[in-house]
């Protein structure tokens, strides 16, 4: 009796041990071979040759000897075009804004007034994306004429898509208890907007305006090559007609006034948080 | 989920908006009022080239033109090359960078300031314009492209990487340094599995802004299809240009929504659950 009761454990321990489970396999080498496969073929066919690329670094550096004597006798007209090249970044923001504020809500599932406008909004918000800013300043250019304004509606459309999207995506993070309550009152599609999804989103959403303006001073500098006014015109002209003492004057223009805005929306940014 | 804020509820207590509100849009629409005259806004031109707007337009629905369609399918491989080769590069440099640049892994302050002065003048300016010194420095193809898309990624993801390494939790380095590591293996022990998931959403965010870039590139002839896109805007052949702005919308349209699923699931951190 009493060698029955102790044979019990020792039978737990005569059990056949389970086996590990077995080790995952690691495929860490697999990805990384595919990787370098893939790139190979790229580099291939895109006909790089690196080899080629090692000995031009001598001519690269020689080329960009030519640009060490910035000429800036002609500086005050470079900065009346970087001035024009500011307003056309700053009309392109306003005109993102004034789109936005249109279809943003259109465009958040919560807030929109029917699930096809909602499908609608977010399709056209999608192709003002898809549409690269250059290839509208283009076509504006094409229908209204040369000048400063085809750079700034080119910039206003392209960078509402991406303005409209970012404040919808907002929208859609808005506390729903909130909305009820305000729906819950008997307010309609546009208090619903003017009493809850904008003072909601504000912060935020200015945040995102600075960062479409940055973008857009960046762009509007080179809307200039296809003959939307500002500094990057007449840089195109002068590069073209290899003028590199103008041409480095003005580059150094343009990047100074950028990180000049960099710092700026920075500070604005902390400013706001 | 976002909770209005009381600073900036309206109507205030007095049943008018805010002067925090008001000041600033009045400041702006007088700003915009002021530069009006320097981009040459003139409503009545604007208002009379509508016509010639939507006669280009209408010229634009043409028969697409499918004797150009192999073309087209080669130029949106090089295209979507080009910005897979340059991202990758991008990636592979401003790694280092990155450690470098952020405050708390910099070997020194001195060399943080440098590196972070040397990234925001890389990504300054736009990929246009170092594409076009690019094109001049090692001639006309997608090597220049892939170069300039590069320069400018570097800028951005040493930027973005830094930041991301800043808000590391120092316990976890601390705790890695305390058992012996060097200054290599805090990184690959504490900071990297850290910072990895705002890393992989970045990548896919560069790679998206990155195929937009680069369907422009050939404008410069920096490779790709936007050579071809104006080519056929110049010579008025509407018949290939709607393919290509066609082609374009559908392939920027498919890597938005692939990206913007891939920053889902790693923003929620469903990538990384195992």
């Amino acid at each position: 009796m009493g060698s029955s009761m102790s044979s019990e454990p020792l039978a737990a321990l005569r059990r056949p041990v389970q086996p590990l489970p077995p080790r995952p396999r690691d495929y860490a080498w697999a990805w990384a071979a595919g990787v370098v496969a893939l790139l190979l073929g790229i580099t291939w066919h895109l006909g790089i040759n690196f080899a080629a690329l090692a000995a031009g670094l001598g001519d690269i550096a020689e080329y960009v000897h030519r640009y060490s004597t910035p000429n800036f006798t002609d500086w005050s007209r470079y900065l009346a075009l970087m001035g024009i090249t500011l307003a056309t970044a700053l009309w392109g923001t306003a005109i993102a804004a004034g789109l936005s504020f249109i279809l943003a809500p259109l465009a958040a599932k919560n807030f929109s007034p029917h699930p096809v406008v909602y499908r609608g909004a977010r399709e056209i918000l999608n192709f003002m994306r898809a549409m690269p800013d250059l290839v509208l300043a283009l076509m504006f250019v094409a229908a209204i004429g040369l000048g400063p304004f085809p750079g700034a509606l080119a910039l206003g459309v392209h960078s509402s898509g991406f303005l409209g999207k970012f404040l919808a995506e907002c929208m859609e993070r808005v506390d729903k208890d909130t909305c009820e309550g305000v729906a819950s009152t008997g307010a309609g599609f546009i208090q619903r907007l003017a009493f809850v999804a904008w003072p909601t989103i504000l912060p935020e959403g200015l945040g995102y305006l600075l960062f479409i303006l940055d973008r857009n001073v960046r762009m509007a500098s080179v809307l200039g090559m296809v003959g939307a006014g500002g500094i990057g015109f007449e840089l195109y002209n002068s590069l073209r007609m290899f003028n590199y003492d103008q041409s480095a004057a003005m580059i150094l223009v343009i990047l100074a006034t950028l990180l000049l805005i960099d710092h700026a929306a920075s500070w604005l940014r902390r400013r706001l948080e | 989920m976002l909770l209005p804020s009381a600073k900036w509820r309206w109507p205030s207590p007095s049943g008018l908006p805010s002067w925090k509100l008001t000041g600033p849009l009045l400041a702006l629409l007088t700003v915009l009022w002021a530069t009006a005259p320097m981009v040459e806004l003139n409503l009545p031109r604007l208002a009379s080239s509508s016509g010639r707007f939507f006669h280009f337009a209408g010229q634009l629905v043409e028969m697409p033109d499918w004797g150009y369609f192999p073309q087209l399918v080669l130029k949106l491989i090089e295209t979507v090359e080009m910005t897979v080769l340059g991202t990758f590069i991008a990636t592979l440099v401003s790694l280092p960078l990155g450690v470098l640049a952020a405050s708390n892994t910099s070997p020194h302050p001195w060399v943080c300031r440098l590196i972070r002065d040397l990234l925001s003048l890389m990504r300054a300016m736009p990929e246009l314009v170092w594409a076009l010194v690019f094109v001049s420095a090692v001639g006309l193809g997608p090597l220049a492209g892939t170069m300039a898309l590069a320069w400018v990624t570097v800028g951005f993801l040493g930027k973005i990487f830094a930041e991301a390494i800043e808000v590391v939790s120092p316990k976890a380095m601390e705790g890695v340094r305390a058992h012996g590591a060097g200054r290599m293996q805090v990184l690959q022990f504490a900071v990297l599995p850290q910072a990895l998931p705002d890393l992989v959403g970045t990548v896919a965010y560069i790679l998206d802004h990155n195929l937009r870039s680069a369907t422009i590139l050939g404008l410069v002839g920096a490779g790709g299809i936007g050579y071809d896109l104006i080519m056929s805007m110049r010579m008025f052949q509407y018949g290939r240009l709607i393919m290509i702005m066609a082609a374009i919308y559908l392939l920027v349209t498919a890597l938005d929504r692939v990206s913007d699923h891939l920053r889902g699931q790693v923003i929620h951190g469903q990538l990384y659950e195992q």
